[in-house]
């Protein structure tokens, strides 16, 4: 399955502030559209409730913190 | 020799921890000029090692069976003191000031470290053909790559410079090289061994496990390195069992899963025959072959390959300016990672927790899927493109097409030898098992494969 358009990766790279030499972004430009036409149709059948697989959990957070208080203590 | 065989002649006082030590010494000075599979030799330390064990063991204190027994770990794992490059320029005089969890785990365990095992630079890659380090070499043909990136080990293991090395895997960088150089490649459930101190490629991907030349080793070593660990955030807390078969388990009445589609697609037809010639062997051994259709696995490998593109690009970020410094193949990856939004990084995540619900449903229909670990044998260095099935295809993305999904559902895979191809090459079985699996698969490893993996004569 293809996307409709492609993303103009130059001009990605330079919006970003990248500075990644023109002949670069044409070597990949070949793979970043192929990994797009891949992944774009993927993305769309995300339901809204699918949260992702990282997580954030302040449980360890504070006991990682406490460790080092006591360390430091 | 096995490592689990150098044990029992360590405890039979056949040999000594210091006769071992100076036997691999004396192989790694004679064939690393050929292969360049040690990075860094560190003989004097580990005469040292081995003396100290063999007065442990003389006097009774004994750790375990990895005591007195040399063994080396990838050019990743910090060592305290000593070189740790990740195979990249940016670190070439970097010396860490603290031990890898792992190289904690075996050096308590009495393991004797011997050296460092070269690697693809900062080991995204696949090929180990360093710019930096130089290219390493596969003992079965030397104008072949390894594998990679844990490149270095396999070939080590494979050509007897030490009897374990350990890898690290974020796409297949310890299944590919063991495929590739006909060892055993275990690598464990996420979480199940501690990333601590070792560089980081892709965070929520890397695993850490052994190569070593036989089934049994792999389980030994796992004993030894898994266990909850606090400085790694992902580390679980499950208990640790012990992981080692019987030397002839049973596999009466397991259930093993052949995959309809995906899996045994566009093989090397030599690669097709040896994987498919291992069903027939668990069956007449008894176990249940239970044909399946498996979820996605393109998309799980598309899902990520995104991930891993934005990880390690972050993770790298801060040196990107120094493009001089990085190989073209990695550079091309980190550049490639930039160009990515934010948003495709956070739905490739979300895209990961729908595709691992999916891929679960399999475990109640079996215990364990067989696949190839790579639809081809080891390619020349050098080589880009591969024919297989009549079409020419991209070496990288073939090698990682069976491998890299797993990273992403962080499920325990284990690559053993089971068969060569027409020029003698070795061909890899892949057995994936469901998480915190780690026994059973390498029981069904254990009950297919040889007491010790066939070798390159040297």
């Amino acid at each position: 399955m293809s996307t409709d358009w492609k993303k103009d990766w130059k001009k990605i790279a330079r919006a970003n502030g990248l500075a990644i030499p023109d002949a670069a972004l044409e070597r990949i430009a070949q793979s970043l559209d192929a990994l797009e036409a891949d992944f774009r149709p993927l993305v769309r059948t995300l339901p809204p409730e699918t949260e992702p697989a990282v997580a954030f959990h302040a449980a360890i957070e504070l006991s990682h913190d406490r460790k080092g208080v006591e360390d430091s203590e | 020799m096995t490592l689990l065989e150098a044990a029992a002649a360590l405890r039979r006082r056949d040999t000594s921890s210091a006769e071992l030590t100076a036997a691999y010494l004396q192989r790694i000075e004679r064939l690393n000029p050929s292969t360049n599979a040690m990075q860094t030799v560190m003989a004097d330390a580990a005469r040292e090692q081995a003396k100290q064990a063999d007065h442990e063991l003389a006097r009774g204190d004994d750790r375990g069976p990895l005591h007195g027994i040399p063994i080396a770990v990838k050019d990743l794992f910090s060592t305290k003191g000593v070189r740790t490059t990740g195979g990249s320029s940016l670190f070439a005089d970097h010396v860490p000031d603290h031990d890898a969890a792992v190289v904690e785990s075996l050096c308590a365990g009495g393991a004797v470290l011997v050296g460092k095992t070269g690697m693809h630079e900062l080991a995204y890659g696949i090929t180990s053909s360093n710019p930096h380090f130089g290219a390493i070499r596969n003992p079965w043909d030397r104008d072949r790559i390894p594998g990679g990136s844990s490149g270095g080990s396999a070939a080590a293991v494979a050509a007897g410079m030490v009897s374990m090395a350990m890898g690290s895997d974020t796409g297949g960088s310890i299944r590919i090289p063991a495929s590739f150089c006909g060892v055993v490649g275990l690598k464990p459930t996420y979480g199940r061994v501690s990333r601590y101190g070792a560089m980081p490629l892709g965070f929520s991907l890397d695993h850490m496990g052994p190569l070593t030349r036989s089934v049994r080793d792999a389980a030994a070593v796992l004993n030894g390195i898994a266990g909850h660990d606090p400085r790694d955030e992902t580390s679980s807390r499950r208990p640790v069992e012990n992981y080692v078969p019987d030397l002839e388990p049973s596999i009466r009445g397991l259930r093993i899963g052949l995959p309809e589609n995906f899996y045994l697609e566009s093989l090397d037809p030599d690669v097709d025959a040896a994987v498919r010639a291992a069903f027939k062997t668990a069956e007449s051994r008894g176990a249940e072959i239970v044909p399946l259709r498996v979820p996605d696995i393109a998309a799980i490998n598309t899902v990520a390959r995104v991930i891993l593109l934005a990880e390690a690009s972050a993770l790298l970020e801060p040196h990107l300016e120094q493009r001089d410094r990085f190989g073209p193949d990695v550079l091309a990856l980190l550049d490639q990672g930039r160009l990515l939004p934010a948003t495709d990084y956070i739905n490739a995540q979300r895209l990961r927790s729908a595709l691992q619900r999916e891929f679960a449903g399999l475990w109640s229909r079996v215990d364990c899927l067989f696949t190839p670990t790579t639809p081809i044998t080891a390619p020349r260095i050098g080589e880009t493109a591969t024919t297989v099935g009549g079409q020419s295809q991209d070496v990288r993305l073939t090698t990682t097409r069976l491998v890299r999904a797993i990273n992403a559902l962080g499920l325990p895979a284990l690559s053993v030898p089971c068969g060569a191809d027409r020029r003698g090459l070795p061909i890899g079985l892949q057995i994936i098992g469901q998480p915190f699996a780690e026994a059973l698969i390498l029981r069904v490893a254990q009950a297919l494969v040889p007491a010790e993996v066939p070798v390159p004569r040297l």
